[in-house]
């Protein structure tokens, strides 16, 4: 077992007779990228908040490297950084004054300083909007600079709440393959975010929150095998008739076919080749079919089977 | 550490547009139009005019008094004796206001007035003074002839009580102590500035206070820098609005700099802590926050004479704690102190209660702006 960065341990957090944080249970090893996917409204800022004791709560307690944490635990606030959710940098300072004051919180030699501000600028790709005042910056660009001032300190544990909210897909990969290459260079990231895709691109380990509590975490694969649909094989066919849907539906790993519109959704527990045994039988029952895809269970279809709801609906809502 | 925080909030400040247009130019857009207003009043205020007073003699005409009247005409350029026929003709005179008052030297001295001034006390005095003279003369005349002579020289000394006795070494101007009152705005705009600190401090209130509260620096030592560099931007921008009234529009606001300084200097912490103090109250929008910055100030230097010459003057009459508690009054009052009196007790009497005020105001503040875990953000 790894070094552990983060424990949290039946954190309660209530507001009046809202529960935030529902006997809350993370565990975080050293070099992990951990993912805090769900909704808004789950809890995820405010577990944030606890790890960074900004906030009181009720119940449970948070360790960080070890230590229990309080807002005077300057040891061990010297090595988190965090991104928050909406850019948090001053209007009246340009970008390397920004970083420089930011990272001036915690280090104190002006020559380190100077250097780890240079690598930050450099990381977040600023170097041409150095003397820019955050204003005369693109949204993409603000939320590199917020996590240049949030990462410039070279912290061990970095927490990014919902770091690329309204960027553009550019600055969205610009940004995840800059966690990426923070956690290459051994720090331990926490991510907080609602799209499932990019968690599942860049998160070695995945907690599902829905209201306040964990429902359910691992690596992806983990979570995928949690939940019954392994392939969603989706066929565009003409004449299908029930005799035929029932062939198919006595496929070995099928347990769901529906044919609505010219168009047949097969939905398969697990196994292998699935989409090779559905195309065979259509052929030998001489069905017209046109365009086929298949497709393997997403994040979004672990947090419908175990939730009920879309994740995506539940943000909307 | 401190010093790469106060250098990084002085240039927020500096840089700021909303703080250069309140604490920097409105001060002195308002200056000049103060300058604007009074400036040819002011210039005919400061010209002397002799007291024109009518002299009507009696039977029982004291000459001493006459020839008083007279060497304050001709000597000390006090008064002007306008000749009149009758009592008739004087009274018509008064009440054409073509003279400030009547002098009747008879049994007795009188003095007819229309209503009161400057003037008017100016010759009240007069008569006084020589009442008095004459009453210890004749005290002394009759217990001790032998001082009569010795009198005599303390009767002429007291003469020129009028002329050298001033209790001001500076000039009386009317109109400075709108200016004074507009260099009390000015610092007190400081809560402008200061409402900023709160939103640096208050991780409920903004994501920058999160991010620094969550940092590994002791928040008071960025809260000290913080306090400082506003309170150093704020005074600059007083300073600047003062030589502005002193060089540009050649306003008379003094020429004792430090004493000067110490007053703007307290005035713009005053301000500062006023706009963190208000800053830190509750969860409230940020515009009814700046609402209340400008009308907390606003009132405050109305009360010290900003849009009324003598508000000063009749909450003194009538409320006297309110001048002892209005950080604009007092900052008034000490440039008042400092640049009219010889004496300076006034003055460190001013200073000491803004200083007090500065003291519990900062520590309202850092108390408000103490907590360390919120509630909720």
């Amino acid at each position: 077992m790894g070094e552990k960065v983060l424990e949290i341990e039946n954190l309660v957090k209530r507001y009046q007779e809202l529960v935030a944080l529902d006997h809350l249970n993370l565990s975080i090893e050293k070099g992990e990228v951990f993912g805090l996917l769900g909704p808004n409204g789950c809890g995820k800022t405010t577990a944030i908040s606890c790890i960074l004791a900004l906030l009181t709560f009720d119940k449970g307690s948070v360790k960080v490297f070890g230590k229990e944490i309080q807002p005077d635990s300057y040891d061990i606030k010297k090595q988190i950084g965090v991104v928050l959710q909406n850019v948090a940098v001053f209007d009246e300072l340009t970008v390397q004054e920004n970083i420089d004051y930011f990272c001036g919180l915690y280090i104190k030699d002006k020559a380190t300083r100077k250097q780890y501000v240079e690598e930050a600028i450099e990381f977040s790709g600023l170097e041409q909007f150095r003397k820019f005042y955050p204003k005369k910056l693109s949204g993409g660009l603000l939320r590199r600079l917020n996590i240049a001032c949030g990462i410039a300190h070279k912290p061990k544990l970095i927490i990014l709440d919902e770091p690329t909210v309204a960027v553009d897909p550019q600055s969205r990969n610009k940004i995840l393959e800059g966690i990426e290459r923070l956690n290459r260079e051994g720090a331990t990231v926490i991510y907080t975010s609602h799209y499932m895709e990019e968690v599942e691109q860049i998160c070695s380990r995945i907690a599902i929150l829905d209201h306040g509590h964990c429902i359910a975490s691992g690596t992806k694969e983990e979570l995928k095998a949690m939940i019954k649909t392994g392939e969603k094989i989706h066929v565009e066919a003409t004449g299908v008739t029930k005799e035929q849907l029932e062939q198919i539906k006595a496929l070995s790993h099928v347990y769901q076919v529906e044919y609505q519109n010219d168009r047949l959704d097969i939905k398969c527990n697990g196994g292998k080749h699935n989409l090779v045994q559905v195309l065979d039988l259509l052929q030998k029952q001489e069905i017209n079919f046109g365009r086929v895809y298949s497709e393997l269970p997403t994040l979004n279809d672990v947090f419908l089977e175990i939730t009920g709801t879309e994740l995506r609906d539940s943000v909307e809502g | 550490m401190f010093g790469r925080i106060y250098k990084y909030s002085f240039l927020q400040c500096v840089r700021d547009r909303y703080v250069f247009f309140w604490c920097l130019l409105f001060p002195i857009i308002l200056g000049t139009l103060f300058k604007v207003s009074f400036g040819d009043v002011n210039e005919k205020e400061m010209t002397f005019h002799q007291i024109s007073v009518a002299y009507l003699e009696g039977e029982g005409a004291r000459m001493e008094f006459k020839e008083l009247l007279t060497q304050l005409e001709k000597e000390e350029k006090l008064v002007k004796i306008i000749e009149v026929k009758d009592e008739q003709e004087a009274k018509k005179l008064l009440k054409e206001e073509e003279i400030t008052g009547i002098y009747k030297n008879d049994t007795e001295i009188s003095l007819m007035v229309k209503e009161e001034s400057i003037a008017t006390s100016i010759l009240k005095s007069i008569e006084d003074q020589y009442n008095q003279t004459m009453e210890a003369f004749q005290n002394i005349a009759m217990s001790h002839p032998d001082k009569i002579e010795l009198a005599s020289k303390v009767a002429s000394g007291t003469r020129s009580f009028l002329k050298e006795s001033n209790i001001t070494e500076g000039k009386m101007d009317m109109y400075t102590n709108y200016f004074y009152a507009l260099i009390a705005m000015n610092c007190l705009y400081g809560c402008f500035v200061g409402l900023t600190i709160s939103k640096n401090f208050k991780a409920n209130l903004s994501d920058i206070a999160a991010r620094i509260l969550a940092a590994s620096t002791n928040r008071f030592v960025v809260l000290l820098a913080d306090v400082a560099a506003k309170i150093s931007a704020q005074t600059l921008c007083t300073i600047i609005g003062a030589c502005y009234l002193k060089y540009v529009l050649k306003v008379d606001i003094g020429d004792k700099y430090i004493g000067m300084f110490v007053i703007i200097l307290l005035g713009c912490s005053i301000g500062v802590m006023l706009g963190a103090f208000m800053g830190a109250i509750g969860k409230l929008d940020e515009g009814v926050r700046q609402g209340m910055a400008a009308g907390v100030s606003m009132f405050s230097c109305f009360l010290s004479g900003l849009m009324a010459g003598d508000m000063y003057q009749i909450i003194e009459q009538h409320a006297p704690i309110v001048n002892r508690i209005n950080p604009a009054s007092l900052v008034v009052n000490s440039f008042y102190s400092l640049n009219i009196y010889e004496n300076n007790t006034k003055y460190f009497q001013s200073i000491g209660l803004l200083l007090g005020i500065s003291v519990i105001l900062f520590v309202s503040a850092f108390l408000m702006l103490r907590r360390e875990r919120y509630a909720s953000l």
